[in-house]
């Protein structure tokens, strides 16, 4: 059976040969002192000026983070602040200040930030219908809403917790005296606005029930257009997480006072959530993340570290290649 | 016609059964009385399953396996409620995994299917109403008279009728059922040896009452029945399916084991499987994983139970809420919850594994083991060849070596060297261990001088001139030397085959030395060229005149055979001058136990010539015969025969008879034969035992013999501390004339008990002192034997273990397995035998791996073997490079398996904890089905074919011994790195 390729001068030296063979050409580095340490100050020399250029592209943005799921419940409802949330007598206004602490160049994006918020979890994360979404009344594809798929006998759209649920705070924001315009169009993604949200879909039936979980829409207007909902739907992976609110289109200089004018309306007190409203600038590797920067600059350093110690151990105690008494059998 | 109906009768009868069940009655050329006993037809089916139970069963075999089966469970869960997956993630790699195994068993099973077809669908002439019809194998039945053609093969086992030959016997070859491709004798009974034609087989009606189907291929015990007269059965006349017809134009025969029953099938039925031992770790780390799942499962469940609560209201958990999530039952949520992250986590149980690995092997066993160049034997043109991949690692992790001796160690290639004919020494040669032992010793060796007349052949190589060239007549003793000849052109079991001259006959012979010894015959002038059943036929030289011959032919009473109980084979035969003789040459033990009295000098003379060759590491034989009166051997010859016709324990009987009639034998004198070493065979000892791994001898030569050998494969030197067990001594032998073997088996334990406990004492200093000498063992077949029991087994484990090398000799093949099986279960180590003949079957099976020499001996060996190669050198190769390398891989992919496994599975744990430990999945259904099966199935079988260390040419660097605890402290230590991503 092997005989066969066993014979020719050419044969022995094809591809298939040198495999049978095991001799294929291949790397077989042997790991010398002088290699070793040569790449550890290989991997220090790359790794170290790429977490400083990445720590340095973090620290140009500017973020200004403000919590105020407690500022904003006045003094004497602080004691329990669920029932203050849940009164729709009480009004929610609530204003907060902050002054810009460093030049900030347009545009400034504006998230607001929930923590503690588990928009992850399995049910809340099934609770919709993509198909309704995207199409409209579909009295089949709702099943999949539970439990808030219909309403007095008439579906909901958009059905499911996620909808149901729907941030509606709401923030202006005033620059001396004057109203800062924030853009609120173009926040979600434009594949979810053209091709998972119908253009022919209107709200229906939608907070109609006893229960009230968070905003309301505008039944007029379609669902590809309720950029808010679009940007809501799009569930995050973690339970502490951002959505994008806005762009404010102007730069704001250092010490600029901005006051923020917003409706306390959601629901985080329950649960025990934390608010806050984020505004940031981006450079060209997106927002501030210090975290990459710095575990560059960790790995190189330590790279650079032990090739250090390894030369002064290669220096001091150097050891013979190929000297056996070192196998672990001996 | 009356005597067929009895047997009948006797089976309607049930339980009373006056008959043994144990026989089986076949009327010849008679099917509707065969009919009755409902014989199983011809046809042969070795597939495993058929069209319809290939699914069923196929895919039982499939969930045999606890990781299929924990993916079908899965599977089944995912398509409910509670999971978090679709099912799909569950089922794709389930079924692509099962999907391959099954065609890889379809595509196997159709082969056979296949190759049975065309087997069953051969034809064979069949007696059928006067004349020969052609018949398909399958459509045949027991008690049919066929005929099979030269060259073809016998469609079952048949009784042999007639042939076309003389004398009704027909040559067959066996290489089929055993690898042996000399020509073998099949006579049949004189009564039957008529019915050649046709017209008279037809009128043949006979009974053959004989054993039930067995397996054993050289047994068989029955009696054929004609007209009243009851004639005994041998193997002789037996054609066994697999076998084929030789130098015979056609023989007739009856048929009477088919399909299934046949002894080949039989044989083929039950080959033990061996497990290598990484595949029984696999699973313990396999159980491992469940353990590690099923507390991530519990954990994450519990975190699930506490987690739940109405506070978060916009879960919706206030009205109607599913059992999953209901926070008012928290305990169920926690079961509910430990079924969805079953499903989720499921990719942590390495479905692929089994699937990667066998790929692995296999492609490792056949495209690298079987191709490699380096253990390719160009003079016999023989590739190693790997028979199973099951064990590839396993060859990496050998600690214990067994090897047998002649044709491993050495070439089995047997040449005639020295002899002792009536006390007196010839042969002027020097082996290659007396150079060495000379060397030892500090004496210049001379060249060996040849004369110019010494007569050089494959076989023979004898130099002396009182004996060549006839010049033997003018010894002294040239009776003896006449007698000693003629011993050796009678008694054998050679074939000729070819020309009857000198110069073109070729001898077939079942082992080499027996060739040899009938070449060196013909060498002597005792030209040995014909044989028939009865009759021998020499061309003797023995007149006073050079070149002058005179033809004798000397009619063969009996043949008493070889084996390895009985250690001696023997011939009674009629000269043409009516002297009736009993030649017998065996083993110097068995022969000298049985000689008479009176002689007692050449006895002690040749005893010593025998140590002489021994210590030269030659194989010796002891020639004798004895002058039998007709009346003794008549009434011997009726003993004989009884014994030859009995229907149980034929074989024991027939020794017993023997026993009556090898006696009082007369000793012409000894052979001395030289096997020599393979090539290469002390440098790959050497790089073994470097290795670490350590070889022991166990043959069935003598004492000086194995130590020779030994020292001349560097398993021994001067050097060392050598243990010797013998049951030679004088205080023995003095207890053995006594006679009492009651008396003799108390002395020889307590005698062995003795030894091995003082060599136990002195065992430590010598170990424990870094430089002090290895220590060696060399204990005989006997004494081992009392060292087996059960009370002193210990004691012997632990001496030898502290032994870097150690002989047994003269070993029963039952004694090497037993040896064997004492090492892998008292010392836990992984053991390997190699041997090249069907005396090292037993230990070839009883270790983790068995290596076959395909060489001289037939391929018994082989065909239990896991691996074969041509030559002991090969295992270097085979052991420390592709054992090594083997081992090396298969343990990165195991641990490259579960690294990858658990990287992907614990990333999806700590989502969980981000999810309120609701289950959600982190991954997309498609990705997480296809990553182990797809995605990832490549790099893994890539890691075990190509991965290498820098290491085939650097000896010592390849140390296989590393501890076996390796797999599982490596694989751990990776399982911890998997845990930190």
């Amino acid at each position: 059976m092997t005989d066969t390729d066993r014979g020719t001068q050419r044969d022995r030296h094809s591809a298939f040969s040198l495999f049978t063979q095991q001799s294929l050409p291949a790397c077989k580095p042997v790991l010398t002192p002088e290699w070793v340490i040569m790449t550890f100050l290989f991997i220090g020399f790359i790794f170290i000026p790429v977490g400083l250029v990445t720590l340095r592209a973090s620290h140009s943005v500017v973020e200004i983070v403000e919590r105020y799921d407690i500022g904003c419940v006045p003094e004497p409802f602080r004691i329990d602040k669920v029932s203050y949330i849940q009164d729709d007598s009480i009004p929610k206004n609530c204003s907060l200040s902050f002054k810009v602490p460093k030049y900030m160049k347009a545009p400034i994006y504006i998230y607001y930030q929930l923590d503690n918020y588990y928009q992850n979890h399995r049910r809340y994360v099934k609770s919709r219908s993509d198909k309704q979404l995207l199409h409209g009344q579909n009295e089949h594809g709702i099943s999949s809403c539970q439990p808030v798929e219909v309403n007095n006998d008439r579906p909901i759209i958009p059905c499911g917790l996620i909808a149901w649920s729907l941030f509606n705070d709401t923030f202006t924001f005033i620059r001396n005296r004057a109203e800062l315009k924030v853009n609120r169009k173009n926040i979600a993604w434009k594949s979810d606005r053209g091709h998972k949200f119908g253009k022919n879909v209107y709200p229906f039936n939608f907070q109609n029930g006893t229960l009230i979980g968070g905003g309301k829409l505008n039944p007029t207007i379609p669902l590809s257009d309720q950029e808010d909902l679009i940007v809501w739907m799009r569930t995050s992976a973690l339970p502490s997480f951002r959505k994008l609110y806005g762009r404010i289109e102007k730069d704001l200089d250092v010490d600029d006072v901005v006051v923020v004018h917003l409706m306390n309306n959601y629901n985080t007190y329950s649960f025990g959530g934390k608010k806050k409203l984020v505004l940031s600038t981006t450079s060209w590797l997106g927002g501030k993340n210090d975290f990459l920067g710095l575990a560059y600059v960790f790995i190189g350093s330590s790279s650079v570290t032990i090739a250090v110690v390894f030369t002064l151990l290669h220096l001091l105690s150097p050891r013979h290649y190929e000297d056996t008494s070192y196998l672990p059998w001996n | 016609m009356s005597g067929w109906g009895t047997p009948s009768r006797t089976v309607t009868l049930g339980r009373v059964q006056p008959q043994s069940p144990a026989l089986r009655t076949i009327y010849c050329n008679h099917r509707e009385a065969n009919f009755a006993h409902r014989y199983k037809g011809n046809s042969i089916s070795t597939t495993k399953y058929n069209v319809f139970t290939f699914l069923p069963k196929g895919l039982y075999e499939q969930f045999r396996r606890v990781a299929n089966l924990y993916f079908l469970m899965v599977s089944i869960l995912s398509a409910t409620p509670y999971s978090p997956v679709h099912p799909i993630t569950n089922m794709v790699p389930l079924s692509l995994v099962l999907l391959f195994s099954l065609i890889k068993e379809a595509f196997e099973d159709w082969q056979r299917f296949q190759n049975d077809m065309t087997i069953n669908n051969s034809l064979v002439d069949v007696l059928q109403a006067q004349g020969w019809e052609s018949l398909q194998w399958k459509k045949l039945q027991v008690g049919d008279i066929i005929r099979v053609k030269q060259d073809g093969f016998f469609p079952a086992d048949l009784l042999l009728l007639a042939s076309t030959n003389v004398d009704g016997i027909c040559y067959i070859e066996t290489a089929n059922l055993d690898g042996e491709t000399n020509l073998k004798i099949r006579k049949a009974l004189e009564r039957t040896w008529d019915y050649v034609t046709p017209e008279k087989a037809c009128e043949f009606k006979g009974e053959v009452q004989c054993e039930q189907p067995n397996n054993s291929l050289y047994t068989f015990t029955g009696n054929l029945v004609v007209d009243n007269q009851t004639m005994p059965l041998s193997p002789n006349q037996i054609l066994l399916r697999g076998c084929s017809l030789k130098n015979t134009d056609y023989i007739v025969g009856t048929v009477i084991f088919t399909g299934h029953e046949t002894k080949v099938m039989m044989n083929s039925m039950n080959v033990p499987s061996k497990r290598s031992t990484l595949e029984r770790k696999l699973d313990k780390l396999i159980l491992a994983l469940f353990s590690t799942l099923f507390s991530m499962c519990l954990l994450g469940a519990i975190g699930s139970g506490i987690f739940i609560d109405r506070k978060y209201y916009y879960l919706g958990l206030s009205q109607s809420v599913e059992d999953q999530f209901n926070p008012s039952k928290r305990f169920l949520v926690i079961i509910l919850t430990m079924l969805t992250l079953l499903t989720l986590y499921s990719t942590i149980i390495p479905i692929s594994l089994y699937v990667s690995i066998e790929t692995i092997k296999f492609i490792q066993s056949s495209q690298f083991i079987n191709k490699d160049l380096n253990m390719y034997h160009a003079e016999s043109n023989t590739p190693a060849s790997a028979r199973t991949s099951n064990l590839n690692e396993e060859l990496g992790q050998v600690e214990y070596i067994f090897s047998d001796k002649t044709g491993t160690l050495t070439r089995n290639l047997m040449e005639f060297f020295k002899c002792s004919i009536g006390g007196e020494m010839y042969g002027t040669g020097m082996t290659e261990i007396e150079m060495g032992v000379a060397e030892r010793k500090g004496i210049k060796v001379q060249e060996a001088k040849t004369s110019t007349n010494s007569l050089r052949e494959k076989g023979f190589n004898f130099d002396d001139v009182r004996l060549m060239q006839g010049a033997w007549r003018h010894e002294p003793n040239h009776d003896a030397c006449k007698e000693y000849f003629r011993c050796l052109a009678i008694c054998h079991t050679v074939l000729p085959e070819g020309e009857e001259t000198p110069e073109k006959i070729r001898y077939q012979a079942a082992s080499p030395d027996e060739a040899a010894l009938v070449l060196a015959a013909k060498n002597f002038g005792f030209f040995f060229y014909r044989r028939t059943p009865t009759m021998i036929y020499v061309r003797e030289s023995h007149v006073e005149k050079m070149g002058k011959t005179q033809d004798v032919s000397y009619e063969i009473l009996n043949v008493l055979e070889f084996n390895s109980t009985r250690k001696r084979q023997s011939v009674v035969c009629r000269y043409p001058d009516g002297r009736l003789v009993l030649y017998c040459k065996g083993a110097d033990t068995v022969i000298y136990e049985r000689l008479g009295t009176g002689n007692d000098d050449l006895n002690k003379v040749t005893r010593v010539h025998l140590e002489q060759f021994g210590s030269a590491g030659l194989r010796t034989l002891c020639l004798a015969y004895r002058d039998l009166a007709p009346d003794l051997y008549e009434s011997w010859n009726e003993k004989f025969i009884t014994a030859k016709s009995s229907l149980r324990d034929r074989e024991k009987r027939l020794d017993e008879v023997a026993e009556l009639i090898e006696k009082e034998l007369i000793l012409i004198g000894a052979t001395a034969i030289e096997d020599k070493l393979q090539e290469g065979v002390p440098n790959c000892i050497q790089t073994l035992s470097r290795a670490g791994i350590k070889i022991w001898v166990l043959t069935g030569d003598k004492i000086e013999t194995a130590i020779n050998i030994a020292y001349a494969c560097n398993l021994l030197n001067n050097e060392m501390k050598q243990f010797i067990i013998s049951s030679e001594t004088d205080a023995i032998r003095e207890v053995e004339e006594r006679g009492d073997q009651t008396e003799i088996a108390r002395f020889m334990k307590e005698e062995v008990k003795k030894q091995l406990k003082q060599f136990l004492d002195e065992a430590p200093q010598y170990f424990c002192s870094p430089s002090g000498p290895k220590l060696a063992l060399v204990i005989d077949g006997k004494c081992l034997m009392y060292a087996l029991e059960p009370s002193l087994r210990i004691m012997l484990l632990t001496l030898s273990l502290n032994c870097s090398s150690v002989v047994c000799c003269r070993v029963s093949p039952l004694q090497k397995a037993q040896v064997t099986s004492l090492v892998k279960k008292g010392a836990r180590k992984i053991t390997l035998s190699i041997g090249d003949g069907a005396n090292d079957v037993s230990m070839i099976q009883a270790a983790h791996i068995g290596i076959g020499i395909s060489g001289l001996e037939g391929m018994q060996a082989v065909m239990a073997s896991d691996f074969a190669i041509a030559q002991f050198r090969f295992l270097e190769d085979l052991l420390l490079v592709h054992g090594r390398w083997s081992y090396i891989r298969l343990c990165k992919v195991v641990m490259y398996f579960f690294y990858k496994n658990l990287a992907f599975t614990l990333t999806q744990f700590w989502f969980t904890f981000g999810t309120g430990f609701s289950g959600q999945r982190f991954y997309d259904d498609w990705f997480q089905s296809l990553y182990n099966v797809i995605f990832t199935a490549l790099p893994v079988v890539i890691v075990g074919l190509f991965d290498q260390e820098n290491c085939r040419n650097m000896g010592l660097f390849c140390s296989v011994s590393i501890s076996s605890l390796l797999l599982l402290r490596i694989s751990f230590k990776f399982n911890e790195q998997g845990f930190r991503w």
